[in-house]
């Protein structure tokens, strides 16, 4: 015992409470500063980041962000958006599509501000309040394997006999199926989409967690073909996957395929509004959607004449379901319950 | 006394102020609504036939990977910490690598081996490999995962508590029967608190772990209260959604108490110098390591050689620290703050629960486990309502509150901790030094906390490897432009390219590993040089 008190004492306990002490003050010195931004994003961070990378290089601005992940289903930072509602700490919400902006706009989080940089962005695109717009969009695409004879060209192929059990959808109560669910909802009505929904399940629909695994299934030839995002297709495609990616219902009188724009949102009650706002027009350029367009993520430019790669259709060559997107953020909400019942939750 | 009173109230009050107040505040929100006093969030609870699958589901996967430990835990337990198993120092090490990284790491590297380009499919065929990964995707991989990253409770629980038997005990016990007669009738019934308590500790992590589930998509309740968030924003159902958990927590809580808790500190007071006596395995020593080995291989060196062959490229691990090295150097200056002041509260609380000092132990102990086995995303938006005000920016905006996320998550660990070391330190110890006219806080300087550095310094490890990998809780609360290291490799996961991913779950593996390994190599060497001295 004697060598133990003499060696070990009360001295180590002290100088452990001075180490945890200096460090513990020097957290707050990245506390944030007058000059700086604060973005949270739900676009892949593989792809934003290099945006808010330049960005910084380019204005001298900092910019400190927080990323959603895959896990918690591009959901993570709007919960916490809402969450921090009473006491906002972002500037800015770089939503990966319109309804989660539209949905912040309806609880109070967003607040109004018209950019000179999306003046040419068509109106479709844009709250016209001015509390979200929309950039940069991903197309609702069907991923087909390459070696089928014949390729199913609308999304009424998920009901249609000859696909029965060849047909995967991701999970429809997150992302952008949801988003595309709805707006079929508003677009058809509840009757003929509650009996599409019913149809697609008697074609014996597979349901996979998110649309990378739908990819993933048609591209192992799981499944013969599902409804994606077009960065998906892409992506697929890109790593020599014997996939191809066809745009539904381009038919003359059919319906189009639905757009998905990335919607950039000013936080109301935002500590930084200046520079939030050279941060959205900064995201609202031609340059920005360049860069996304000939990233691994093939966004479609939604400002007219932007340069794009070869496998990207220019937005004024598609024909596109005509949504309200406030009217769709309604819907989602709306049709939650049912989407919950029909996957038997 | 005024002094032991005080300061253990004040860190009773600190584990209440910052692990309660945030569920109570999620609580009170969940009954309050419009204005008003309502019970909404709790109706539609339980009423759907999904729910109770979900609930099955948890219970089943849980009880299923408690069992497993337990069934390979304590064999390998008693075999590295009480048998003459050759390189069992090397082996405890080996197993304990998976409950040190996030367990997602090591489901990546099973779905990177077992994928379609993998090794597998190229040793045994396209086919095998599909199967194999379809096996993977679903009930058995998370089986599988959880159990190669829980094992190590298991082991490590029977290794430590197996130095309380007294050796004298199993010495009389060989005077009428072998080692197996002793181990069946003697040791183990002996060391079962501790093995009861390493699988109820499993049961509470298997049962709220949501990663390894939704990464191998297989549905478990947690994602039930996932929905409410994802899908619906409603923070209210979300809360009510993990009453279900709250409650097997509670259950689990209840039959430690019932059964356990008097038998766990009855534990003997064994001399240190007290040799242990070694089972020696003769004939089985070969078959026995031969077995381990292969175990070992499979188990744990597999997925993470997977990751390592993936990422095999001095580009990659460039490419990878370039994107990530901030994080890295964050996610280590964090977890050295995580662990001390862990340490810190957890001895106290360790201290209060092991000596029953003061009548509120038992409530404070019920507190941490409780708040231990709380899904983090509940805890997550909790610490959110309860700080992010304007009063308290100066905290929520800045990276104490990891900190404080790491505190409410983790003080369990370090708690019982010192309360299983404390059980081995006599009473006497400390009255002697009472007698001496010692006030409590030099008795605690002196006296406990010396005698007590082995555990103390056990107990800054685990809670510096859990605070390290930690990620759900820091992914909701972490101050933007603060992210760790697991939160970065989670938001890179998507469309990243595969062999960054690898490189940096390859960093963090090392990142969590080496420096305790290092620790224990420098102990180890200081212990062997006083030997050396003694002799």
């Amino acid at each position: 015992m004697k060598p133990i008190v003499v060696r070990y004492g009360i001295r180590p306990l002290a100088c452990f409470f001075v180490l945890i002490a200096i460090p513990l003050t020097s957290l707050h010195c990245g506390k944030n500063s007058a000059n700086e931004v604060i973005i949270y994003v739900s676009e892949d961070q593989v792809f934003s980041e290099p945006i808010l990378n330049d960005f910084r290089r380019e204005t001298g601005i900092p910019v400190k962000a927080v990323f959603d992940t895959e896990e918690s289903k591009s959901t993570g930072v709007m919960n916490r958006l809402i969450a921090e509602k009473g006491n906002p700490q972002a500037d800015v919400y770089w939503a990966n599509e319109p309804i989660r902006a539209e949905v912040l706009k309806q609880k109070g989080i967003a607040a109004p501000y018209f950019s000179p940089a999306a003046r040419d962005i068509p109106e479709k695109f844009k709250d016209p309040e001015g509390y979200w717009t929309g950039f940069s969009a991903r197309v609702r695409v069907l991923i087909v394997r390459a070696a089928l004879a014949e390729k199913p060209q609308s999304v009424l192929s998920y009901v249609d006999p000859l696909w029965n059990g060849r047909g995967v959808i991701a999970n429809p109560l997150f992302g952008t199926t949801t988003v595309e669910l709805a707006a079929l909802f508003v677009l058809w009505g509840d009757d003929r989409a509650k009996t599409f929904m019913t149809g697609m399940k008697k074609n014996n629909v597979r349901i996979s967690t998110s649309n990378g695994e739908s990819a993933d299934f048609v591209a192992s030839g799981q499944s013969d073909f599902s409804l994606v995002d077009s960065d998906d297709a892409v992506n697929r495609m890109r790593q020599g996957k014997s996939v191809q990616m066809i745009y539904p219902d381009q038919g003359s009188g059919e319906m189009g395929c639905m757009v998905v724009p990335n919607a950039v949102l000013l936080v109301n009650g935002a500590p930084h509004p200046a520079q939030a706002k050279k941060l959205i027009d900064y995201l609202l350029s031609k340059e920005t959607e360049r860069k996304l367009a000939f990233a691994d993520c093939a966004q479609v430019p939604l400002h007219p004449s932007v340069e794009t790669p070869p496998d990207i259709r220019a937005i004024d060559r598609l024909s596109t379901i005509p949504i309200n997107y406030a009217e769709v953020a309604r819907k989602v909400l709306e049709i939650q319950p049912y989407l919950k019942a029909w996957l038997g939750y | 006394m005024t002094a032991k009173r005080t300061i253990l109230t004040g860190i009773f009050l600190l584990v209440i102020v910052l692990g309660l107040f945030p569920i109570l505040a999620m609580i009170a929100a969940s009954l309050h609504a419009d204005g008003r006093w309502t019970f909404d969030s709790y109706q539609g609870l339980l009423t759907s036939r999904r729910e109770w699958a979900l609930l099955r589901h948890s219970f089943v996967l849980a009880a299923s990977v408690s069992l497993l430990t337990a069934l390979f835990g304590v064999p390998l337990g008693i075999l590295f910490g009480k048998t003459d198993f050759p390189m069992r120092r090397f082996f405890t090490i080996a197993f304990t690598v998976p409950l040190m990284i996030p367990p997602y790491i090591t489901a990546i590297g099973w779905a990177d081996f077992l994928g379609a380009n993998g090794l597998f499919a190229k040793l045994c065929g396209e086919a095998a490999a599909g199967a194999a990964y379809n096996l993977l995707f679903g009930f058995t991989g998370c089986l599988f995962v959880l159990f190669s990253t829980f094992l190590p409770v298991v082991i490590l629980l029977t290794m430590t508590s197996l130095k309380s038997v007294h050796p004298r005990l199993e010495d009389a016990g060989r005077l009428v029967t072998g080692w197996p007669g002793v181990l069946r009738r003697i040791t183990v019934p002996l060391i079962l608190p501790s093995i009861l308590f390493g699988i109820i500790l499993v049961f509470l992590l298997t049962i709220g772990e949501f990663g390894v589930p939704n990464f191998l998509r297989y549905d478990v309740f947690v994602l039930e209260s996932f929905v409410q968030f994802s899908a619906f924003y409603n923070f209210g159902a979300a809360t009510a959604a993990v009453l279900p958990l709250a409650l097997f927590t509670v259950l689990a809580l209840l039959i430690e108490w019932v059964f356990l808790r008097e038998r766990f500190h009855e534990v003997q007071t064994v001399p240190e110098k007290a040799a242990s006596p070694v089972i020696e395995l003769g004939g089985c020593r070969t078959g026995s390591f031969v077995w381990t080995a292969v175990f070992c291989l499979t188990v744990v060196a597999l997925p993470l050689t997977v990751l390592v062959g993936r990422s095999f490229s001095v580009s990659v691990y460039a490419s990878a620290l370039a994107v990530a090295s901030d994080s890295l150097l964050r996610s280590l200056v964090y977890a050295v703050l995580g662990a001390s002041l862990l340490s810190l509260v957890g001895f106290f609380m360790g201290y209060l629960v092991g000596r029953q000092a003061l009548p509120f132990w038992r409530t404070a102990d019920t507190l941490t486990i409780f708040l231990f086995a709380l899904p983090s995303a509940v805890i997550g938006i909790g610490l959110i309502s309860l700080w992010n005000r304007p009063l308290t920016n100066f905290i929520y905006g800045s990276s104490t509150m990891i900190i404080i996320g790491y505190l409410v998550k983790y003080a369990a660990l370090t708690s019982r901790i010192t309360a299983s070391t404390l059980s081995m330190i006599p009473q006497s110890m400390e009255d002697a030094g009472e007698l001496a006219g010692l006030g409590w806080m030099r008795r605690i300087g002196w006296i406990v906390a010396p005698m007590a550095r082995k555990g103390l310094l056990g107990g800054w490890l685990v809670g510096y490897v859990f605070c390290l990998r930690d990620l759900e809780t820091t992914m909701i609360i972490y101050p933007p432009g603060h992210e760790t290291l697991p939160v970065r490799i989670m938001t890179l996961m998507a469309n990243s390219p595969p062999e960054r991913i690898a490189a940096l779950c390859v960093v963090m593996a090392c990142a969590t590993v080496v420096p305790p390994a290092l620790a224990w190599s420098l102990v180890s060497l200081k212990r062997g040089g006083r030997n050396h001295e003694t002799h």
